[in-house]
């Protein structure tokens, strides 16, 4: 899971390091990734077998309290990639790091977001599981686990596809799929008891630089977007009068 | 990076916009740099796709056809690796969309390539690709350039690029099977709704917010509407979160970020939420109740009235129009 500014904040980039301003603004838990934790508790509750839910971030040690509030969830316990050296990662260092620290970990079924809500990418899922090196299933909206095999229903622009792959595997998991619980007053309270096992760089043993300077990708320019002027307000004395309006409207603009 | 390779998206026989968008750039970007435009089409009837991407200014397309491999998402990563590979230092574009995101994101994994995403404009200056994308839905315009590495992948904004023929030498070249066993199994492929339009996609956008009151309006004057003008259904998330239509509609924060020519917001406040997922549509026509709804400070054109009155007289004088001009 990741740690993002509030969905209705005001965010900006930070025009010298031309990294996300992350001070001041409440940090929250990636709205997409909640979706990925339900399913992760759902299917532990039914398999019922001794598995258990591991949350994994990447984030600096002052995002403890947000994997905390996973843990409130349900999770079993959490694993944070935390290193300064891990600052200013691209989608292709976190997905490298991220991939060390899960292995690490031990895993059957990874599950996550299909996106988050700041860089908003969706480039995350798919890079992880190749360096995992385990099959990936994006955009599902149903799962389930059986032999050894992850069974799903996975989103199309046009429907769904009904897919199956063996596990150890990935999904990442769609708004569709459940409705994520609030947290209870006993699961707070558990949680606070919960595991955190903090993983630095040195406990990665990466092959290839990461954080800004292995970073592939490099931000060399930043600007405010033009400014969208406030356009006319008319009133529609009917249904046929409103319709003419906005036919004249497109007319002008050359879109009818 | 000198090449540029597009990744084909198709269906039903058809490429994608998206992708003939993705191979007229590949052009552009390929002659800045002095190097070669590469399209890359993979799945059954691939070879046919590729007979009509030589209309498109390209050099090379490359074609795994292969009907066992259809839908698949492997194979395709596959195909676009071992060209990737072949062609040498490059830059990838793919669509961003359901399919482009997956299948660049894993190509760049294997080649260790730098991502970019919802790329808008390219730059070329100094023979040194930098990407242009909106982000924080809007709030900036970054510019991002490729760096430690020799392939790049960008996801490019539908919509944003122009698709436009041309005679290229289009040689096509075959793409050697990978012989992998792939691990995941296809039982099924449902279309659920017939060759509707995704909101990513289409060039007018329809979307409903609170102010309709129930799903109805989503699959009736909505849908007529957005038919009309050979377009597609949006929401709000307010729509989305009270059931009345699928998540695949929603455009905002949460949900999508599109780009149309056109975008009509039916119903919607226009809360920061729903905006950064729409601001940027070159033209932006409410229609609200309210007249004091946020919308109204950056919408071209706020028309004040009763959306049920409206939409459907609206979708009957376009209709007319359409057919006048036929």
């Amino acid at each position: 899971m990741k740690l993002v500014p509030d969905t209705n904040a005001d965010k900006r980039i930070d025009a010298g390091t031309r990294r996300l301003v992350r001070t001041g603004v409440e940090t929250v838990l990636n709205p997409f990734d909640e979706y990925a934790i339900e399913a992760a508790l759902q299917l532990r509750d039914k398999l019922a077998d001794g598995s258990t839910v591991t949350i994994v971030s990447m984030a600096p040690e002052s995002g403890k309290e947000i994997v905390r509030k996973a843990l409130a969830m349900g999770a079993d316990d959490a694993v944070m990639l935390s290193d300064p050296g891990l600052a200013g990662s691209d989608v292709w260092g976190t997905a490298y790091a991220l991939a060390a620290g899960i292995r690490a970990t031990g895993f059957d079924l990874v599950l996550c977001g299909t996106q988050s809500t700041d860089a908003n990418t969706g480039e995350l899922p798919g890079a992880l599981a190749e360096y995992l090196g385990v099959p990936g299933l994006t955009y599902v909206r149903e799962l389930s686990v059986e032999a050894g095999r992850v069974r799903v229903k996975r989103e199309t622009e046009t429907g769904y596809q009904t897919l199956s792959a063996p596990t150890p595997a990935l999904v990442s998991v769609t708004k569709s799929a459940n409705e994520p619980r609030y947290p209870s007053l006993k699961g707070i309270m558990g949680a606070k008891k919960k595991e955190i096992k903090m993983l630095a760089l040195t406990d990665l043993a990466l092959v290839k630089p990461v954080g800004g300077d292995g970073a592939k990708t490099e931000v060399v320019d930043l600007a405010a977007p033009p400014a969208r002027a406030k356009g006319k307000t008319v009133t529609a004395a009917d249904g046929a009068d409103g319709a003419r309006q906005i036919v004249e409207f497109l007319k002008e603009r050359k879109l009818l | 990076m000198k090449n540029v390779i597009a990744f084909i998206e198709h269906k039903n026989g058809s490429a994608r916009r998206v992708s003939l968008e993705a191979a007229t750039a590949a052009r552009t970007i390929a002659d800045a740099l002095g190097g070669k435009a590469h399209a890359v089409v993979a799945g059954a009837g691939a070879k046919a796709i590729a007979e009509t991407l030589k209309a498109y200014p390209l050099d090379a397309i490359h074609v795994l056809d292969d009907a066992s491999v259809d839908k698949l998402l492997d194979p395709a990563v596959d195909a676009l690796e071992s060209v990737a590979k072949a062609v040498g230092p490059s830059l990838v574009l793919v669509g961003n969309t359901m399919i482009g995101r997956d299948v660049g994101s894993r190509c760049a994994a294997r080649l260790d390539a730098g991502m970019t995403s919802d790329v808008v404009e390219f730059k070329t200056d100094g023979g040194r690709v930098s990407c242009v994308s909106p982000k924080l839905g809007g709030l900036t315009i970054t510019t991002c350039a490729f760096r430690n590495t020799e392939y790049g992948v960008a996801t490019i904004r539908p919509n944003v690029f122009t698709a436009k023929q041309s005679t290229g030498a289009g040689e096509i070249v075959a793409i050697a099977p990978s012989g992998k066993t792939y691990a995941v199994t296809l039982e099924e492929d449902v279309d659920e709704a017939a060759a509707e339009l995704g909101v990513e996609e289409a060039s007018v956008v329809v979307s409903g917010g609170r102010g309709m009151g129930g799903p109805e309006p989503f699959k009736t004057i909505l849908k007529e509407l957005a038919d009309a003008f050979g377009g597609a259904v949006g929401a709000s998330r307010a729509a989305v979160d009270a059931g009345w239509v699928s998540h695949s509609h929603q455009v905002g924060q949460t949900g999508k970020t599109v780009s149309p020519q056109l975008y009509l917001a039916v119903g919607i406040s226009g809360a920061i939420q729903h905006k950064v997922g729409m601001r940027t549509a070159q033209t932006i026509v409410a229609i609200n109740k309210d007249g004091g709804v946020p919308i109204g400070e950056f919408a071209d054109l706020l028309v004040v009235g009763d959306a049920f009155a409206i939409v459907p007289e609206l979708a009957k004088q376009v209709r007319d129009l359409k057919a006048a001009h036929a």
